[in-house]
């Protein structure tokens, strides 16, 4: 039996149990309560719907309420049409959470395919939702008719049919049970998926978005994916709005709805699944209080709310009060002492080398053309015609302002270029974007650390070994495997953010290994570095050389030095000079580069 | 086409882009120099109309009440800035928020003083005749003001100290501070002069308009989405915004009606910002 239990997922139990306790409520229940409460869920699912979007996701959408609004509308039209041709209303419901994710999808095709940043995603949203509302203002003619439907403008829709089940409409009771289970089972569902590689993927691209495309996800479309998912659970919440009134106005668009939206998750904080239900309930609950007294003072308590939560309060009031139970069991607590950087340790550099395996791409040449990059009137990267083999290191460097970072992100894919073509194994790169440059084999750390400061580091190299291999559990042995291989097995389930910096270094790296890149690239990896851990870096990447191509961009000579690797000098944009390090110091047009004295030198 | 019926659709043309200039340009002063969204854009628009109003009803002159209204709405966006804006300098989302609850409480406290009725003021100076067209002298003065405002924000970004110092500050935050400009003084009054001209707007809207306490939520869309479309330029990106924002919506709005431009408008918007995500004036660099 115990084992039998073990295998239902947790989503399911829980389900069951709130299904349970939700048909045994709603039998204790004054019909006026039920009505009450059923508005209630029903406003909790469109909480839900914005904490999985902006909580969970990011996306900073402020008009959530005009996917509610078209999901209400989307069920009055098709309800009033099929009530007096099939006789039920059942899939006018399955019609409003459709209709809202397809216009979800259209919406965000324009945001997140435009790269458009937050603020303007919040205004697009919310300007959408305003239109939404002066339109439907608008609709008040005859004209303004879908089949027998009628939009009736200022007055909306007063016709709309209840919710039948079974070919009966269903009593409030009924309707509250029914609001209940199918918002739990959302609720589940969401819970559940967020568990899974999607729901990894979309922690990944709210906490380091760059990071994420770095690693070679099409963030694009992760996020487009959430915002239509998003859109849907609203429609549906709205459908639901409009089946338990039996009517939908344009209010639903206004912006003091809107804002309701947002207060929800406010109160019950921005990430909490459950905490969407508890905002709504309690907000609810407090402005059906307040507009007892008669006055209207609900609107001057709601704004009061949003700002002393945004200036006092910013993760929510449920999830304030956890952080403060946390810190009190925590005082006393022991504190951590960090080993020693992994580098250091002995025979690491032996086992750090992943072996080939499925899922490492055909390694080729990657070589540019003539690539062209000019800002303005400023010329970057002039004509570089430069070829790097399958396998073997290859410095850049140059003074500041040399261009060689420049032609770094124009080969990552971070700038288009002005002219000229970059090709990889044959394949031309020049509108192929990071992600799928990634996917072609390019392993990438930038100069900053760029990790997943939220997630744990095992998510870090989770997430990095998932995006090449489709395949959670080898992205599991993999994230293993080089976590030991790294040192990093003891924090495992640690935030990434709270390793040493070091360790944050390596765990990048490791992360561009998990990833088995037949083409490395480093901008300057030894930024902050120790001699020592220099020396060591140097050996990783010589021998990262022997099965990929490593392309390093670096300040640091000795590090160079290090490498005895082919150098290329950027200067003023163009390749000045290549060679070995030893020929290059005979150069005296380089020293005086390296020196500062520039007047002398002409560029050839 | 007749001459006169091509001048009155000029004019009216003229008007649709004068008043999206006029309902934005306080936002994007606030958006262009400082970065912040204000949500209660829409609020400061309905102030200035209501002082307007009250100017009126207390005997003012018309036109002197719709200058005194930027003065008062100008006041009030230094204490707003004092109060709460100047908490939440860098965090975007936050501030967004902030200013929403704002807007909140401001419909609301209009709504205990004035109540909900729709109030208005006739509007000024009749009509004058154009061929067979009647236009209104209103719509001439609604042009001229969008003018004047236009001149009114590049001469005081551009000939002024504070001006010289508040694009300093927007460039490069840092170096302004370590030169010793400071910056909290100047975002206070960058927001001020932002609601002030807010104020201005919704003057000039009051008589054009039923003046009630939810008007903002009828232009705030336009003017939000005017602003992104301008990008960071403040006087040249919202000039050009207004420009083609308002030949779109007034095209849309002469072949079919007024609502369906403003959802053509919106859809122009989105379908635009695609292509140019950091708006028409986001590759000219940060300039005013």
């Amino acid at each position: 039996m115990k084992f039998l239990l073990r295998k239902i997922p947790f989503e399911a139990k829980g389900l069951l149990v709130i299904a349970g306790v939700a048909f045994i409520l709603t039998g204790l229940v004054e019909d006026y309560q039920a009505t009450q409460w059923t508005v209630w869920v029903i406003y909790g699912l469109l909480a839900l719907s914005l904490t999985l979007v902006w909580g969970k996701g990011g996306i900073f959408s402020l008009g959530q309420v005009a996917f509610f609004g078209i999901g209400g509308y989307a069920y009055g039209v098709v309800g009033v049409n099929l009530i007096h041709t099939t006789g039920e209303s059942l899939s006018a419901l399955v019609a409003a959470g459709l209709l809202a994710a397809l216009f979800a999808a259209a919406q965000g095709f324009f945001m997140f395919y435009g790269n458009v940043g937050d603020v303007y995603i919040a205004v697009i949203t919310l300007a959408t939702t305003l239109v939404l509302y002066t339109f439907m203002l608008s609709t008040s003619g005859r004209q303004y008719a879908i089949g027998i439907a009628y939009l009736g403008g200022f007055n909306g829709m007063t016709n709309v049919p209840p919710l039948t089940l079974f070919n009966s409409f269903l009593s409030q009771r009924d309707l509250l049970l029914v609001t209940i289970i199918i918002a739990a089972a959302i609720a589940f569902v969401v819970r559940f998926l967020l568990r899974r590689p999607f729901g990894r993927v979309i922690a990944g691209l709210r906490t380091n978005e760059l990071r994420t495309q770095l690693l070679g996800y099409d963030t694009r479309r992760y996020k487009l994916l959430l915002y239509m998912l998003g859109g849907g659970i609203a429609g549906l919440a709205g459908g639901f709005y409009a089946a338990w009134g039996q009517f939908i106005s344009p209010t639903v668009f206004s912006l003091s709805q809107a804002s309701l939206a947002v207060i929800y998750v406010l109160v019950g904080g921005r990430a909490s699944l459950s905490g969407a239900f508890a905002g709504a309930i309690l907000v609810e609950g407090l402005s059906t209080n307040l507009s007892k007294g008669g006055t209207e003072a609900t609107p001057i308590v709601l704004g009061l709310v949003m700002i002393l939560i945004v200036l006092l309060l910013p993760t929510g009031i449920a999830p304030a009060l956890a952080t403060l139970l946390k810190r009190i069991q925590i005082r006393g607590g022991k504190i951590e002492t960090r080993g020693l950087s992994p580098l250091l340790e002995e025979k690491f550099l032996s086992k750090t080398i992943p072996t080939a395996s499925a899922f490492r791409k055909n390694s080729g040449r990657l070589e540019t053309v003539e690539l062209r990059k000019t800002f303005g009137g400023l010329v970057a990267v002039a004509n570089a015609s430069l070829t790097f083999d399958s396998s073997g290191v290859y410095c850049l460097i140059g003074p500041n302002g040399a261009g060689k970072s420049t032609y770094f992100n124009l080969l990552i894919g971070r700038y288009k270029p002005t002219s000229g073509q970059a090709l990889f194994a044959g394949k031309p790169l020049n509108r192929m974007p990071i992600f799928r440059r990634v996917q072609q084999g390019m392993g990438i750390k930038l100069q900053v650390v760029s990790i997943f400061t939220e997630l744990s580091v095992f998510e870090n190299m989770w997430l990095a070994a998932y995006a090449i291999s489709r395949n959670s559990l080898w992205a599991e042995q993999q994230a293993g495997q080089l976590l030991e291989r790294f040192g990093l097995l003891q924090y495992a389930d640690e935030q990434a953010g709270t390793l040493a910096h070091g360790q944050q270094q390596w765990l990048e790296i490791g992360m561009v290994l998990a990833q088995e890149p037949s083409v490395i690239m480093l901008d300057e990896p030894t930024a902050g570095m120790t001699r020592e851990e220099t020396a060591r870096t140097a050996e990783l990447v010589r021998e990262l050389g022997k099965q990929a191509s490593v392309i390093v961009v670096e300040h640091d000579m000795e590090f160079v030095r290090l490498l005895d690797a082919p150098v290329t000098v950027f200067h003023q944009g163009q390749i000045f000079a290549k060679g070995r390090l030893e020929e290059l110091r005979q150069n005296e047009d380089l020293q005086n580069i390296y020196l500062g004295r520039y007047r002398n030198v002409e560029v050839k | 086409m007749n001459l006169d019926q091509l001048l009155n659709q000029l004019l009216t043309a003229l008007t649709s882009i004068s008043l999206l200039l006029l309902i934005s340009i306080g936002l994007a002063v606030i958006f262009g120099m400082m970065g912040i969204i204000n949500l209660a854009h829409g609020e400061f628009l309905m102030l200035g109309a209501f002082a307007t109003l009250a100017g009126v009803r207390v005997g003012l002159n018309i036109w002197l009440a719709m200058l005194l209204a930027p003065l008062l709405v100008g006041l009030f966006g230094l204490l707003v800035e004092r109060l709460l804006i100047q908490f939440l300098y860098g965090r975007l989302a936050d501030s967004m928020l902030a200013t929403w609850g704002l807007s909140l409480i401001m419909v609301q406290a209009v709504v205990f003083i004035f109540g909900t009725t729709t109030q208005g003021i006739p509007t000024p100076l009749g009509n004058f005749s154009l061929g067979q067209y009647s236009v209104s002298w209103y719509s001439v003065v609604l042009i001229l003001a969008a003018l004047l405002l236009i001149s009114v924000v590049f001469w005081v970004f551009k000939r002024t100290r504070y001006g010289l110092l508040a694009r300093a500050a927007m460039q490069l935050p840092e170096m302004a501070m370590s030169l010793g400009i400071n910056t909290r003084r100047l975002n206070a009054l960058t927001f001020a002069f932002g609601s002030a001209l807010a104020g201005a707007g919704g003057a000039l809207l009051a008589p054009i308009t039923g003046v009630v306490p939810g008007m903002g939520q009828a232009y705030i869309g336009r003017a939000f989405m005017n602003v992104i479309i301008a990008g960071p330029g403040v006087l040249t990106g919202t000039t050009a915004a207004s420009g083609l924002l308002g030949t779109v919506e007034y095209t849309a709005s002469y072949v079919s009606t007024p609502f369906i431009g403003q959802a053509a408008l919106l859809i122009f918007a989105i379908v635009l910002i695609r292509f140019l995500p950091t708006g028409l004036s986001g590759r000219w660099g940060k300039q005013l």
